[in-house]
């Protein structure tokens, strides 16, 4: 795809370094938009095209006539405005400082309220937010938000276990009250609602971008470069580039992506397609969507690192930008002409390798060409835990004399270095078996898609088998051999379910890899006591499940523990469990 | 860009090879021009355009891969007739189709470029260049190495032909009834010719566009016989190999089109009166594959447009975007015409895809019967080409597929160090074992049928790691059916950076260390174990051969000179002469061939190889230094309006200067830190050569801080005392 020469309807120069993400819009009179960034350490600008803010703190700037500078004397971490005073339809700055949080009236140049955060501030956003009725001001730190109302009182708290990366409010469940949406530095995106989780979605990297697009899909960019959408809890789709994408914008009827490096591309809602891409001069700083022309329709307006701003109004795919580019029909046939080519081209190569094929179908097999291999040939693969590496075994096998010349493992986030893992045996280890070791860092379900390059010893092309094989969540988790020592941790959680032990059996082989499944003897069986090995630190983890209720289970590690009892009440549908 | 140019797709063929596409002249007063095209499958095909429309006038039948396409008239009658070389075959054509000539030449490679004047017909193949006249063999004459391209001239008031040959290795040669007159090294490497459409006979001249991207011309003086001279008019500027040259003419004056590698397509206006004068560049495109083909005509409309081939076998024209905004009238063209081309494609791709899937079926039946047959897909198309160190010692694979890719994975015997293009997602793998190999993937965005690889041995590796040859392995893997990958092998060379060919007779006045070779060798042996130091192609085997090249990044320079049983290797740098020491003693032991080695190491040697890298040091230790105040000044995130304040300056000069030249040059080219490490290993190659066994760690240590603190004084002393001791030792 080519970078396309779309022109954006309006252009300017701020003439000021922008920090990357650090860039709000908001309307201090209550109707017009003016840019606000940061603009080094301490200072921040505010671009203000309808007039002048009356007068205060704010300085006009020496490099731009129609920019004003603010200095808070702190370092400035976040930005935020939004309409906090209930009286009032003018928008509040919220400035974010290390440690502290300054809540700026820039109309009426007075502080709203002033509010030390001993947790730290990462990420500022306004919002209402579940039964608070109210606009909030939501605060990000190390590991906690909080949310203040407009005096600076706190109306609600808790706990994030890991820094607190992007927020948004969204109505994740559909029940007309905002849940809150925590982009974590530990690779989750979590979802407050009444302050409680009530869900998580892993991810493969820190999740630093978060958008709604409609009532029900929200998408998400990861610091590793990924970018996505969620529709109900599910993802749609995800693409992965080398750079890192700073904002997501749903703009028209497309996602629209600014990139680190200054790239914008516009997607397709559905599938992630590049529709168009613009490269900016200088690497992006912010993408936000607001009406900064008084259209009645809000534009994309991007922000690069060197104070560039350019807007460009919502894309349609069929339209264009605007109306007057609208392509004549000759045009579109010839586009359309090059792409039926493209498919033409592809489909002639497919046949042709399938002609080809046919023509030396007759061949003797003994005397076989540099690239054959039986037409029967089949790949299996199967996973198995393996105590004295630590780790679970790949074992990748062709059913005949054919060999696994190589192979390649590719899954997110379970590898040290990059998405991939690659096996290639030295000329003499060729087998027609090829083992590759797995080492799941955390405890989440993980698909891993294994491409296999099967021919023969001295072939000069092979036949790529591809599978895909489901990791179950505790998946590093094997049965534990009988003979072994009894466990000596005393460490264990409690608590009581009233659940029929078959459906525990369920949730068993669900989410670990067992060689064989867990059953019950028979059906009068109301107990289950079972205990498992952990691969990676080889410590014990024993569950029992009464007859009467009680669920023990007891392990070292308090984050296991946590995690199965998460997944055990999601399994079985509870909403509420007391646990000791 | 000057020019808007829209592109119009006509048709698709097989693969194409460069300069297989032309554009037939034009007969009479017909206005819109045929074109012919050959490709890999050995179709020749002669096309006209109606209404946007492809009409096929003729088409062959499969056969040989044709190489070469060219169209000639015969003077006076404007009868155009065409020749496709295929294999050691030419075949002409008529307009018709209709085959008048066939010959079988005596060449024994494949021909790869061709020329026709009159009746003259010249061939190259290989290393020759044999010449026809009236279908007998004139005379034929075999260069130093592969011919790359020719243009043949007339003489005037003589019948015979000169003929300006481009040979690999960088050299052109005139020759004139089979005897050299005059040759010439063009660095640059020059890959094709195109001879300006109106030039003077009594001048041969000839535009080249060269394998780093330049574009220069050759000149010859036909009377007064002076050398054939070039020169350089456009600077490569990161753009890919030239793959193809023609001209292309509009109203504005004559254009020279360049097809590139990398995929582009650029005009540059050329002044015909004055071709010496630098062309302007006024268009680029990009189509993402490699382009074998471009030349302008009229072919599609009354108006001259661009047509353009590429690797995969699409043919296109570039046509000013007037001739199709305009307005439909313009070319007398209905607006149904297009929608109707449309709907055909439509139902013909409905109707392929149909028999593909049915195809796809009865394959995936096959490998579900009991009994076996034999699954052979076809090799896939892939080209690949390993190109030489650039400065700062990386070496590129470039690779190209006729279908989109889906992935690479790349295994090499050694740590290496990778790179690839900015839209795919390069990702290094564990290790597998304890084992120092590198195994990485490479994921490849949608549609990418070109992808390049940087490649690098990681530095600081022992001698032995340095004289073993260094074996990458890459699976390419394609995205679509059938699954299969395909395999890619290469070596890289352990001297990758004397990439700069020189003429071995003008490198002169330095101090040469020497290493003499005796044994049981054979020249072609010889050049097989020197191709796993040298990058590039090495001289053909002959009874004596003497070739020098010169490093990209020093500028030191190796001499070779060997014949059957001994070799003479000279450099100037010690480490290369190490280095060399080492691969050819590790592959006359592989061959199980006894050699016998002596090195001539004079005493000066390090301190008057650091005597010519001492500005460049001194200045890259500056540059080193300002790049860590820059950094420093950075840091302190300064307003860049205030800084650019003239009247009130804030920083000092010395900082202002600092900023300023991080602006000019953001990627400095030489790296202190490899300088001092290249100074160090000199220094222990002397002393491993010349000092046997000598403990000269301390001194080593010594020699490292001062070079890190740029004592050029101290290093000098290090350099020259070791030798005075040496001399001690020796007396």
């Amino acid at each position: 795809m080519q970078t396309s020469s779309v022109q954006p309807v309006f252009k300017l120069e701020l003439n000021h370094k922008v920090t990357p993400s650090v860039v709000t819009i908001a309307k201090y009179d209550g109707t017009h938009p003016c840019l606000t960034a940061s603009a080094g350490y301490d200072k921040i600008i505010i671009h203000h095209p309808y007039g002048e803010i009356a007068s205060g703190r704010a300085q006009r700037s020496h490099a731009h006539g129609e920019v004003s500078e603010l200095n808070v004397s702190q370092a400035v971490i976040a930005l935020a405005a939004g309409p906090l005073k209930p009286d009032s339809s003018r928008d509040m700055l919220l400035i974010g400082s290390p440690s502290q949080i300054l809540a700026y009236d820039v109309h009426d140049n007075s502080d709203l309220f002033f509010k030390e955060a001993p947790d730290g501030v990462n990420i500022l956003i306004t919002g209402i937010f579940g039964k608070y009725h109210e606009m909030l001001a939501i605060v990000g730190g190390n590991s906690s938000v909080q949310g203040l109302n407009w005096e600076g009182n706190e109306v609600f708290w808790n706990v994030v276990s890991g820094k607190v990366c992007s927020m948004i409010t969204f109505d994740f469940d559909k029940d007309g009250e905002n849940e809150l949406l925590i982009g974590c530095d530990d690779s989750y995106i979590r979802v407050l609602k009444n302050n409680q989780f009530i869900l998580e979605l892993a991810e493969t990297g820190p999740v630093t971008c978060l958008s709604p697009i409609t009532e029900v899909r929200f998408a998400y960019g990861l610091a590793n470069g990924t970018i996505g959408i969620y529709e109900e809890g599910l993802r749609l789709w995800r693409v992965k580039s080398k750079q890192s994408a700073i904002a997501l914008q749903w703009s028209g009827e497309s996602l629209a992506c600014a990139w680190a490096n200054g790239r914008l591309d516009w997607r397709d809602g559905s599938s992630g397609r590049v529709l168009r891409r613009v490269q900016m001069r200088a690497g992006a700083a912010a993408m936000l969507l607001a009406d900064y022309r008084s259209v009645g329709t809000p534009d994309l307006i991007c922000v690069s690192d060197r104070g560039e701003v350019l807007g460009y109004p919502p894309y349609h795919e069929n339209v264009g930008f605007n109306a007057t580019s609208k392509k004549l029909p000759s045009e579109e046939d010839r586009l359309a002409i090059t792409e039926l080519l493209n498919k033409k081209q592809a489909l002639m190569v497919e046949l042709q390798h399938y002609e080809a094929n046919a023509a030396n179908a007759g061949l003797d097999p003994d005397d076989r060409p540099a690239t054959g291999m039986p037409t029967n040939t089949r790949l299996q693969v199967a996973v198995s835990p393996d105590e004295n590496e630590g780790c679970l075994g790949l074992a990748i096998s062709t059913n005949n004399e054919t060999i696994v010349r190589a192979a390649l493992v590719l899954a997110e986030g379970i590898f040290e270095t990059g998405e991939t893992l690659a096996r290639h045996p030295p000329l003499h280890l060729l087998r027609s078996i090829l083992h590759a070791p797995l080492k799941p860092p955390r405890d989440v379900p993980v698909d891993v898609h294994i491409k296999a390059l099967v021919g023969y010893v001295d072939s000069e092309q092979y036949h790529i088998f591809e599978l895909t094989k489901h990791l179950p969540r505790f998946s590093m988790y094997t049965l534990a051999p009988p003979t072994l020592v009894k466990n000596k941790t005393d460490s264990y959680v409690t608590f009581r379910i009233t659940e029929r032990i078959q459906r525990i059996c369920i949730w068993i082989n669900q989410n670990f890899l067992l060689e064989h499944e867990v059953e019950i003897e028979n059906e009068n069986t109301k107990d289950l006591y079972i205990s498992f090995l952990c691969l990676r630190d080889r410590s014990h983890l024993d569950m029992s499940f009464a007859a009467d209720g009680n669920v023990k289970l007891t392990t070292s590690d308090i984050g296991l523990a946590g995690d199965l009892i998460q997944s055990l009440a999601t399994y079985l549908n509870l909403s509420d469990l007391q646990v000791r | 860009m000057d020019y808007d140019l829209t592109r119009v797709d006509y048709i698709l063929c097989g693969i194409t090879y460069p300069d297989t596409l032309k554009i037939l002249p034009n007969p009479g007063h017909k206005t819109q021009q045929k074109f012919t095209i050959g490709d890999k499958n050995g179709v020749l095909q002669c096309l006209c355009i109606k209404d946007e429309e492809p009409i096929i006038q003729f088409k062959t039948l499969p056969g040989k891969s044709i190489t070469s396409v060219q169209v000639a008239l015969t003077n006076g009658n404007y009868i155009d007739k065409i020749f496709a070389a295929s294999g050691n075959e030419v075949k002409g054509y008529t307009r018709k189709g209709k085959v008048f000539l066939a010959i079988e030449t005596s060449v024994s490679e494949t021909i790869t470029s061709m020329c026709i004047l009159g009746s003259d017909l010249i061939l190259c193949s290989g290393c020759t260049v044999t010449h026809y006249r009236d279908l007998r063999e004139m005379y034929s004459y075999i260069c130093e190495d592969r011919v790359l391209d020719i243009a043949a001239f007339a003489t005037p008031n003589s019948t015979r032909v000169r003929v300006l040959v481009l040979i690999a290795n960088k050299g052109a040669v005139i020759i004139e009834n089979g005897e050299l007159l005059a040759r010439t090294q063009i660095s640059s490497g020059p890959l094709r010719l195109a001879v300006p459409p109106t030039h003077r006979s009594a001048e041969v001249c000839v535009f080249y566009g060269a394998a780093n991207g330049s574009i220069g011309l050759i000149q010859y003086d036909l009377f007064h016989r002076t050398d054939l001279s070039s020169k350089c008019l456009v600077e490569d500027r990161g753009l890919g190999s030239v793959v193809c040259v023609g001209w292309y003419f509009s109203n504005n004056g004559a254009h020279l089109a360049v097809g590139r590698h990398d995929g582009s397509v650029q005009l540059y206006l050329v002044d015909l009166d004055n071709i010496t004068e630098q062309p302007r560049l006024k268009y680029t495109y990009f189509c993402g594959e490699p382009v074998t083909s471009v030349c302008g005509g009229c072919v599609g409309t009354d108006e001259s447009e661009l047509l353009v081939s590429t690797f995969s076998g699409r043919v296109f024209a570039l046509r000013s975007q007037r001739l199709i905004t305009g307005s439909v009238s313009f070319n007398n063209m209905t607006p149904d015409a297009l929608a109707s081309r449309r709907n055909k494609l439509e139902l013909e791709v409905a109707r392929l895809e149909k028999q593909t899937a049915n195809e796809r079926e009865k394959y995936q039946r096959n490998t579900r019967s009991l009994q076996a047959g034999l699954s052979t897909p076809p090799l896939l198309d892939i080209q690949y080409e390993l190109k030489e160190a650039v400065l700062n010692g990386w070496q590129e694979v470039v690779i190209t597929a006729g279908v989109p890719l889906d992935m690479l994975f790349i295994y090499c015997n050694k740590q290496l160090d990778v790179q690839t293009d900015s839209a795919a997602v390069l990702s290094i793998c564990p290790p597998q074992g304890q084992t120092k190999e590198m195994l990485a993937t490479v994921r490849c965005q949608a549609g990418t049928r070109r992808i390049w690889l940087q490649m690098c041995g990681r530095p600081g590796r022992s001698a032995m790691e340095m004289a073993e040859s260094t074996q990458v392995l890459i699976y390419v893997l394609p995205t679509s059916a059938p699954r299969v990958a395909r395999l890619i092998k290469f070596v890289l060379p352990a001297l990758p950076q004397y990439s700069l060919y020189e003429d071995p007779d003008s490198v002169n006045n330095r101090v040469w260390c020497e290493l003499r070779v005796s044994g049981g060798f054979s020249v072609a042996e010889m050049t097989s174990w020197l191709s796993e130091a040298l990058p590039g192609d090495l001289p053909r085997p002959a009874a004596n051969i003497s070739f020098a090249r010169s490093h990209s990044f020093l500028k030191t320079v190796l001499l070779c000179r060997y014949q059957r049983g001994s070799a003479v290797f000279k450099s100037d740098n010690i480490t290369t002469i190490a280095i060399l020491k080492d691969v050819l003693a590790n592959c006359s032991m592989k061959r199980g061939i006894r050699v016998d080695m002596s090195c001539d190491i004079p005493q000066v040697n390090c301190s008057m190889l650091f005597k010519n890298l001492k500005s460049d040091f001194v200045s890259e230790y500056q540059r080193s230094k300002d790049r860590i105040l820059e950094k420093a000044i950075g840091a302190l995130d300064l307003d860049v309006n205030i800084v650019n304040n003239a009247s009130e300056p804030t920083l000092c000069e010395e900082y202002q200067r600092i900023m300023k030249s991080s602006v000019e040059d953001t990627e400095s080219k030489l790296r202190f830190d490899d300088l001092v490490a290249t100074v160090e290993q000199w220094y222990m190659d002397f002393c491993k050569l010349s000092l046997y066994g000598r403990d000269y760690n301390s001194q080593r240590l010594r020699l490292k801080a001062a070079l890190q603190n740029c004592q050029v004084e101290e290093v000098e002393n290090i350099l020259t005392n070791n030798n005075n001791s040496q001399i001690d030792m020796e007396y």
